[in-house]
């Protein structure tokens, strides 16, 4: 008989015990899958979201970063300068500010009111009904709006719609006039977050709601570039104003990865490390104590002239057996569990609602299955020493005896 | 809001340039504290003149003396941010920030944290703030109860990994309590056979399993004692703050028992039964 086939009926004699390691080297292993996803389930997510906007530059002001962003001035000039580069293919401005929406004799609701340009659609947004923003506004007709679908399920707005918008201006003690504008068109926008409502207007527009006509402020520039030429219109534009700095998406995300995303990664280092730990201190334990009851067996097979090396691969193979069944059925379970975690730090507000915690990447799986194996292994380390340094004679005298 | 100017100590979070002054600056220039990571990271001790600009540029810098260093209030809000800060006398802060253009910059701030006679009241105090100064925010310094929170988010993330932890140990608990029961088969067949009742037995293993679970519970409370000053010196070098990050507090050492200690002993009786509802005979291998 083969170890492997020993070792695969030392488990199958004790059905009850082998099915209650297996369940905890199952959770505990969906534990620590769902701790790998999440060490880069944040990087991830964050750079689809990027990468599905189109955008691959973004324009800020030299002092500030992408969490706070202080306003460019003439940012209209800027993004023409841009826009007749050679490199740039798409510009768009980007401007935000809360404000409250009101329904003429009806509700309403916080906001988070974005002032852009009909070039952020289909990235920035994608239409699900009416018409995107228009290029030109004409002279003295109201803001056109396009609202996010939650907005428009909550207020049970619809292309055509009126709604009132109070912008709240940061730092002055006096509020803004109501200004009255029109709900053009119902969009879902990539980051807005599950306690956020979000309404895009045009440029005009929101200096009209900021009540002034200075519409050249915007705090981002977007910038799409030519196919392989990011580099090199990060660096034109760069040039072309001192007091702007264009981020490309690998340095977006490096700024968040360094910052806003560290703690999970940390956190799922810890948790990481401290279930190897803990699986490790299990598995060791269960085989020592399974060594522990065989050991006439043990010293038995040994004065039939079983090798030292036979015993070993016999525990091993234990090992392999409890921490591969339970390894592979915790890739499931794992996913699982990650949805439901998935759902609960997707609460933490001003998250994107497309942005996830938990990404499953193929590397990942691998990760896991080696890391499982090392402990595995290093677990039967004890109970292989064990086993195999027994002295023959002094236990099978002491197992006839007892 | 004059005695605010005159009393409030500005905390002024500046995009500033902190560059130590050589020469032209005032005879006894107004004096400023600095964070300790900016002391360390640009090697400032009280006594440096420094001059402090808006911009990268340097432009309209004004000059400085360093009274002292401080350890900014952590923030769990911020924990992951250089804190890179100087704190100024508000006259000096306005002085250097306020548009001359605008008659009203002279006047403005960023917040003004008020300390009621009666906490009690801020609800009240809160309401009627916000009723009378239209355009201002009004924030309780209590934890939001409206979803704003992200810690109350953290805690139930760090709830719903606790309770799968607690699910995988309990089935290795059970593996293990199997096993030990399965050693002292023949142990408790010649204890039944002496007479003693089942009964008897299952108190007998439930006072055991009492004693071990609650030893474990105190060794891991101990050990997550001894052990969360190194998680907190770990992530404190790593950020760079005062912020602690684990505590062992009573509520929390009573809910580890809470929930170990009953576990401990129903894994111990699950364990046993398999045993003592087995014929005796069987258990002495007859």
């Amino acid at each position: 008989m083969t170890a492997w086939g020993l070792a695969w009926r030392t488990i199958a004699r004790s059905p009850a015990r082998s099915v209650l390691a297996v369940v905890g080297v199952t959770v505990i292993g969906a534990l620590l899958f769902d701790m790998l996803l999440l060490s880069r389930g944040l990087l991830v997510s964050f750079r689809d979201l990027l990468e599905a906007q189109d955008f691959d530059i973004r324009v800020v002001a030299a002092e500030g970063s992408m969490v706070h962003r202080p306003p460019i001035a003439n940012a209209t000039s800027l993004a023409e300068a841009i826009a007749r580069l050679p490199q740039v293919r798409r510009v768009t401005l980007l401007r935000t500010e809360s404000a409250q929406a009101i329904v003429p004799g009806g509700d309403h609701l916080r906001i988070a009111l974005v002032g852009t340009t009909s070039a952020a659609a289909g990235s920035v947004w994608t239409m699900t009904s009416g018409a995107s923003l228009p290029t030109v506004t004409a002279a003295g007709a109201p803001p056109p709006l396009v609202i996010s679908t939650r907005l428009a399920s909550e207020l049970q707005l619809e292309p055509g719609s009126e709604l009132q918008l109070r912008l709240f201006r940061p730092g002055t003690a006096s509020a803004l006039p109501l200004v009255a504008a029109r709900v053009i068109g119902v969009a879902q926008f990539t980051f807005e977050a599950a306690d956020e409502y979000t309404v895009a207007t045009t440029m005009e527009g929101f200096a009209a709601a900021a009540g002034t006509r200075d519409s050249t402020v915007a705090e981002m520039v977007l910038v799409s570039s030519q196919k392989g030429a990011g580099a090199a219109a990060a660096a034109a534009i760069a040039r072309l104003r001192p007091d702007v700095r264009a981020l490309s998406n690998e340095q977006v995300m490096e700024q968040f990865n360094e910052n806003a995303f560290s703690y999970f990664r940390q956190i799922s280092t810890v948790l990481s490390s401290m279930t190897l730990a803990f699986a490790f201190l299990l598995i060791a334990t269960l085989l020592t104590m399974s060594v522990n009851q065989r050991l006439g067996e043990v010293a038995a097979l040994r004065a039939l002239g079983f090798p030292r090396r036979r015993i070993a691969a016999n525990l091993l193979w234990e090992s392999v057996l409890l921490v591969g069944v339970g390894g592979v059925a915790a890739l499931p379970v794992g996913g699982l569990l990650a949805l439901a975690l998935d759902r609960i730090l997707r609460q933490m507000p001003g998250v994107p609602e497309r942005l996830h915690f938990f990404v499953f990447e193929p590397r990942t799986v691998v990760l896991h299955a080696v890391l499982l194996s090392v402990t595995g292994a290093l677990a039967a380390v004890y109970p292989i020493w064990l086993a195999t340094s027994l002295p023959i004679a002094a236990t099978l005298r002491r197992e006839i005896l007892s | 809001m004059n005695r605010v100017r005159a009393s409030a100590f500005a905390a002024a979070f500046l995009i500033a340039l902190a560059v130590p002054v050589a020469t032209t600056a005032p005879a006894d220039p107004p004096g400023i504290l600095i964070s300790r990571q900016l002391a360390e990271r640009e090697h400032l001790h009280a006594g440096d003149l420094v001059s402090l600009a808006l911009d990268a540029t340097g432009s309209g810098a004004r000059h400085f003396r360093i009274d002292g260093t401080y350890e900014p209030t952590p923030d769990p809000l911020r924990f992951t941010a250089r804190r890179l800060e100087a704190r100024m006398h508000l006259p000096d802060l306005i002085a250097m920030t306020a548009d001359p253009a605008d008659p009203a910059a002279a006047e403005s701030l960023t917040a003004i944290n008020v300390r009621l006679k009666d906490p009690q009241n801020a609800v009240r105090f809160s309401d009627a703030v916000t009723a009378r100064v239209p355009g201002i925010v009004v924030r309780l310094t209590s934890r939001a109860r409206d979803g704003s929170d992200p810690f109350v988010v953290l805690e139930r993330f760090h709830v719903a990994v606790a309770v799968v932890t607690v699910l995988g140990s309990t089935a290795f608990l059970l593996a293990l309590m199997v096993m030990r029961a399965e050693e002292r088969r023949e142990t408790i067949g010649i204890i039944r056979l002496i007479g003693i009742s089942q009964r008897s037995i299952l108190i007998e293993v439930l006072v055991e399993g009492l004693l071990i679970a609650t030893a474990g519970a105190v060794f891991g409370i101990l050990l997550a004692i001894a052990t969360q000053g190194a998680v907190n010196q770990f992530f404190q070098w790593r950020y760079d703050t005062a912020l602690v990050f684990v505590r062992v507090t009573r509520s929390i050492a009573l809910q580890s028992i809470a929930v170990s200690v009953p576990l401990g002993i129903l894994a111990g009786l699950v364990g046993s039964w398999t045993l003592l509802r087995r014929d005796v005979l069987a258990l002495v291998g007859r």
